[in-house]
């Protein structure tokens, strides 16, 4: 079998098994796909074999850095056959990372999946805008991309372009408030209920611009703010975040929920908190306690000797992530990680070595590296 | 009253340097003390201690050497000094060059590594203060070493009409672009292995990358030499402790490496080959990144910030455009990147 037949086979079944089908288990599909990766990858295959990896087990099979996103190219194929091209925002420092993709059906139905369970309160249509800046064409944030997919799901009127001002509500003189108000008037007119997707750093803004203000929205509102704050504002703390997002909104503290994704993932987790979603049902969990997709899993790891932790200690997250089928299966993030009731609770980056004395910091170089 | 006179700030000097000659004799009281301190304060191995002792601490530097240092230095009422941790011999240089710009010097030492501030203090009594706290008021001159963030940090909390002198971070390289002979090549890489092994890497001056030339060196026997010397040279040299940090940052770094090309083990550390022009900045720790590139010149631009010393081997004409090209970075043959004559600072990039 070819490559890419191989390939199409394992996206086939990756999206089979999170529809349910228990034919190949997690661990199965998770241990085809690093030996598929392993035959096609050179530096995956280098990786292996320094850390003599059988590939026998999940737990054997290595992380990739997530720096080697923005050093060398991560896929099993010729640039010539991506389809999509998704960049690290790379704010923090100069080099991006890429991640791209030859098959974009699995992305797709892998983030519509979880994303329709973690964040639909209900089974109405709902009307989806995004404290984000308009998505660009072709896409190159994955975050973006999902958010616009999202739009056009979740409002279940069939297909159409989601690349409008009004979705968009963040350009160059900030946040729209006017934008978000009359999304909020639409969704009460038309029986729907309003789901606001944003950064961290666009909530920021908007707190800022109303200052002492309010703007209530319909009190079924759900909003999923994501991502750090990556030196674009200043920082708040995400559980004071939440409260401030929540009152300036006249909303409940769980229907503020968080997800967490990089671009280096296919898949996202969220927080199992949105009242009547079907997320929140299986699993309800404490604030700041991620839940995992059935295809992916997070095992925290010593950050030293990149061995699983025992569990309920604090580790790195190694993120093996079915979706990542053409890229790499497991990714080694510096995010600190433990494994409590109901999924993974997110501790914060991992600092690298303090800065001591002169010597240069890893972080401080990449912020030179041409692009 | 501060003499601004050459002979008077040459005889400001002199107690100083010969503190410093007195703690480099391992035989003495004072040799023995410094070492022990040392050994328990920077985390390198005692054998590491003594090295940097003996290979690095200016202990005789020449007169012309010492001229370029005084006549480079700005005089000042009063000259302070922030000193980093890590490299404790450049405690020596930061304070001859407060000493060079004033008769009254305080310096405020590393909190984690203040040992070598007080070990030269003690052998040149009443030359300098150490103090606790900076103090510094408008007309004088503050010398600062460590990090960026430290550095920025400084600037921002000084009170106006400080002049500030900062050194922030950096990193050095090796280039090699003539293939030498096979006993040329041997030395120059027992030396690089010494640059490299020398204050375990922690300094600004150590070097993370060695670029050569491509077509002309073999990169791939370059990084396997380099292996073996210096896991050879950590026999009689071990490396010392080194923090979780940094053993963290070491494992993301030899896996990240091994994706985009290769690694060799090289005693506890490691060293890596670029594929493809793969840039890569190895953490601290006795680890380095070889990388082959058809103009390593070229290829270190982008870095000119940040780049303070370079061992080069090569052509005459292109170490002239070496020079040209950063004239921030010290220029240097290999085995004397952690060594540059007591000038000024060894840092002269302009931050």
């Amino acid at each position: 079998m070819t490559r890419n037949a191989r390939s199409d086979d394992l996206h086939r079944a990756v999206r089979r098994f999170a529809s349910g089908d228990p034919t190949r288990s997690f661990a199965e599909l998770a241990l085809e796909i690093a030996a598929f990766q392993r035959e096609f990858s050179a530096g995956f295959a280098r990786l292996c074999a320094s850390r003599q990896s059988s590939l026998e087990r999940v737990d054997d099979i290595p992380g990739v850095p997530c720096d080697a996103f923005r050093l060398a190219r991560v896929a099993v194929r010729p640039e010539s056959e991506d389809r999509l091209r998704f960049f690290t925002s790379g704010t923090t420092s100069g080099a991006r990372g890429m991640h791209a993709m030859r098959v974009t059906d699995t992305y797709r139905e892998l983030a519509l999946q979880f994303g329709r369970s973690a964040l639909l309160s209900s089974e109405r249509p709902h009307h989806v805008v995004a404290l984000a800046p308009l998505l660009d064409d072709p896409p190159t944030s994955s975050l973006g991309h999902m958010m616009a997919m999202f739009m056009v799901d979740f409002e279940q009127r069939g297909s159409f372009d989601a690349r409008t001002r009004e979705r968009w509500l963040i350009d160059d003189r900030g946040v729209d408030l006017t934008g978000l108000e009359r999304a909020a008037e639409r969704a009460t007119t038309h029986g729907e209920t309003l789901l606001v997707l944003a950064t961290s750093f666009a909530l920021v803004g908007l707190l800022d611009t109303l200052g002492d203000r309010a703007l209530p929205l319909p009190r079924d509102t759900v909003v999923m703010q994501t991502g750090g704050f990556k030196g674009k504002t200043r920082e708040i703390e995400p559980s004071e975040l939440r409260a401030r997002v929540a009152r300036a909104f006249g909303l409940d503290e769980t229907q503020i929920v968080s997800e967490y994704g990089m671009t280096e993932l296919t898949s996202q987790l969220y927080e199992a908190s949105v009242p009547g979603s079907v997320l929140a049902r299986l699993r309800r969990g404490q604030s700041g306690v991620y839940a995992e997709p059935p295809w992916l899993r997070v095992v925290p790891v010593d950050p030293t000797t990149l061995e699983p932790v025992p569990l309920g200690e604090v580790g790195i997250a190694r993120i093996v992530d079915l979706g990542n089928v053409d890229s790499a299966v497991a990714i080694q993030t510096q995010d600190r990680v433990r494994r409590v009731e109901g999924g993974i609770l997110l501790l914060g980056r991992a600092a690298g070595a303090p800065a001591r004395g002169c010597s240069l910091a890893i972080e401080e170089f990449l912020a030179h590296v041409p692009r | 009253m501060n003499d601004s006179s050459y002979e008077a700030r040459r005889a400001r000097l002199e107690p100083l340097l010969e503190s410093a000659r007195t703690l480099v004799d391992a035989s003495s009281d004072r040799g023995k003390h410094a070492r022990e301190r040392l050994v328990a304060s920077s985390g390198l191995s005692p054998q590491g201690v003594d090295f940097a002792l003996l290979r690095c601490l200016e202990s005789a530097p020449s007169e012309p050497e010492i001229a370029a240092l005084i006549r480079s230095t700005p005089t000042a009422q009063t000259a302070h000094v922030l000193l980093s941790a890590n490299v404790f011999i450049a405690a020596h240089r930061a304070i001859a060059i407060a000493l060079a710009a004033s008769a009254d010097v305080r310096v405020r030492a590393s909190r984690r590594e203040p040992e070598m501030a007080e070990l030269l203090s003690a052998g040149a009594p009443g030359t300098f203060q150490l103090v606790s706290e900076l103090s510094a008021r408008a007309g004088d001159r503050l010398w600062a070493y460590g990090s960026d963030e430290t550095m920025t940090e400084v600037a921002t909390t000084l009170p106006p009409g400080v002049v500030l002198h900062a050194h922030g971070s950096g990193f050095g390289a090796a280039v090699i672009e003539e293939a030498p002979s096979q006993t040329d090549l041997a030395a120059l890489i027992a030396a690089l292995a010494e640059d490299i092994a020398l204050f375990d890497q922690r300094g600004c001056l150590s070097p993370r990358v060695v670029l050569v030339r491509a077509h002309s060196v073999s990169a791939s026997s370059v990084a396997s030499d380099l292996a073996a010397e210096l896991a050879e040279l950590e026999l009689r040299l071990p490396r010392g402790r080194l923090t979780p940090q940094e053993l963290g940052e070491i494992a993301k770094y030899r896996d990240t490496a091994q994706f985009i090309g290769e690694v060799s083990a090289a005693g506890s550390g490691f060293v890596s080959l670029g594929l493809e022009n793969s840039w890569l900045l190895p953490p601290t720790g006795r680890n380095i990144h070889v990388l082959s590139t058809p103009d390593p010149i070229a290829a270190l631009t982008p870095y000119s910030p940040l780049l303070t010393t370079c061992a080069f081997a090569g052509a005459p004409t292109r170490r002239e455009t070496l020079t040209r090209t950063f004239p921030g970075a010290r220029v240097c043959d290999f085995g004397y990147m952690q060594r540059p004559p007591f000038d000024g600072p060894v840092d002269r990039r302009d931050i």
